[in-house]
């Protein structure tokens, strides 16, 4: 039984008149009456999204730049002090439209075999760009670097660089980046110009002019991921082995 | 030999297939069985909007223009940057660390340029954002700012801004219009 097959109009009623009329028309046939489409019915204020979206993203440029450009600040409490901003700022942007923000946190196409997959394709990329970072590094800047230099030893400094470079950028990045910022844009623009300029601002808000040519592809890729399956959840899995695997290789 | 198929009712004003007993088109709202008076008073109105419409393209192209040539300028500036920096440090070890930046900045810059006619508000924001980060990266190594330096990056700045607002608005037209 397929009752729903049965109940697909090809016809609307005029929202005048009432005829019935083809569905994709603008206007009725009969009285000529504007048949708006719900998204002209109500104009989003382009401008004005842009701008909120540009103070999230003014916020977290004030605080990397303050802990990348001054060299006083480069202490380890700053670095907590950066991440936490920039964590409150991600979450509060992303609960301003909780209405619609709220259907990305479901999970409803939840399959193992995907997650597996990302979770191999994430770990394959981190591999690729750690050899080439290192390679690269040893090039241009002849040093090694060790960003988690701060953290070291034992037991509980190894869970602080799990949780500090795998878990919270996984979650925070993703909900400001993917979540707010993306949806926001959405509004604002196509779907690819979207896509791109997340990526973009995603990538160079790291503030490194070398991991640019990863960070890019990486980010349009957890883009398109997020726009597909419509849900976060891939995405911060994803980010988490991608940043676990690096994690692994700098405590190695 | 089949008798020649019936010559397809079309619209007046926009041209697309109509039916036979439709009183308006449905795709422009036409007044197809209207008196004369109605129906150039229709086109009247038409044309007017189409007036409309080509002035505001008319100056958004303008502006998206100048943030073209803006993104295009401080390609060229950064450029410059790496090539005198290279032959004034080319014999101290850090020289690739120093161009490479720059270059990188310049190559950027001048893709967003020439993608700007394409996607205008990706690469007005991605421009400024980048633009400004790099202005940062530079008044945290030379903090001394001349006036003429500040006037420059402001004028940079409002040029992009304005580039981003038009892109704003042709985005808005094309979401109206249901083009991709």
């Amino acid at each position: 039984m397929l009752p729903l097959e049965d109940e697909l109009p090809d016809k609307k009623p005029c929202i005048k008149c009432g005829t019935l009329i083809a569905l994709d028309g603008k206007f009725c046939n009969q009285c000529g009456a504007r048949q708006s489409a719900q998204n002209t019915n109500a104009p989003v204020n382009s401008w004005g999204l842009l701008q909120q979206a540009g103070l999230f993203f003014g916020i977290d440029i004030v605080v990397c730049a303050l802990a990348q450009f001054v060299e006083a600040l480069k202490t380890f409490s700053f670095f907590l002090f950066s991440d936490i901003v920039m964590a409150i700022s991600a979450v509060l942007f992303f609960s301003l439209n909780w209405k619609e923000s709220k259907t990305l946190l479901k999970w409803q196409n939840f399959s193992w075999q995907k997650l597996a997959a990302y979770a191999a394709i994430a770990m394959a990329m981190q591999v690729l760009v750690h050899y080439s970072v290192d390679w690269l590094n040893l090039v241009v800047y002849s040093k090694d670097d060790d960003y988690v230099q701060h953290l070291n030893g034992n037991l509980f400094g190894t869970f602080l660089v799990v949780f500090f470079t795998a878990i919270a950028p996984a979650i925070f990045e993703e909900l400001g980046y993917r979540g707010y910022l993306l949806q926001t844009l959405l509004k604002v623009a196509d779907k690819e110009q979207a896509v791109y300029i997340t990526s973009f601002l995603f990538a160079i808000i790291h503030m490194s002019f070398l991991s640019l040519f990863w960070l890019i592809p990486f980010a349009l890729f957890l883009g398109f991921v997020r726009i597909k399956e419509n849900t976060l959840w891939y995405g911060v899995f994803f980010h988490f082995c991608f940043n676990l695997t690096a994690c692994i290789f700098q405590l190695l | 030999m089949p008798p020649a198929p019936p010559p397809i009712p079309r619209c007046d004003a926009c041209f697309k297939e109509i039916e036979n007993d439709d009183v308006f088109c449905a795709y422009c709202g036409y007044p197809i069985k209207g008196t004369k008076v109605e129906q150039s008073a229709f086109i009247l109105k038409q044309n007017k909007i189409d007036y409309y419409k080509a002035e505001i393209k008319k100056k958004v192209e303008n502006r998206i223009d100048k943030g073209a040539t803006t993104l295009f300028c401080l390609s060229g500036l950064f450029i410059l940057a790496a090539i005198i920096g290279f032959f004034k440090l080319q014999d101290n070890p850090q020289v690739l660390a120093f161009v490479i930046p720059y270059l990188i900045l310049g190559i950027i810059f001048l893709l967003l340029g020439e993608y700007s006619k394409k996607k205008p508000l990706m690469c007005f924001v991605s421009g400024l954002c980048l633009y400004i980060i790099a202005e940062l990266y530079d008044i945290s190594e030379r903090p001394q700012a001349s006036p003429l330096g500040i006037i420059t990056i402001f004028i940079i700045i409002v040029f992009l801004v304005l580039g981003i607002k038009s892109a704003v608005e042709i985005e808005k037209i094309k979401k109206e219009n249901n083009i991709s």
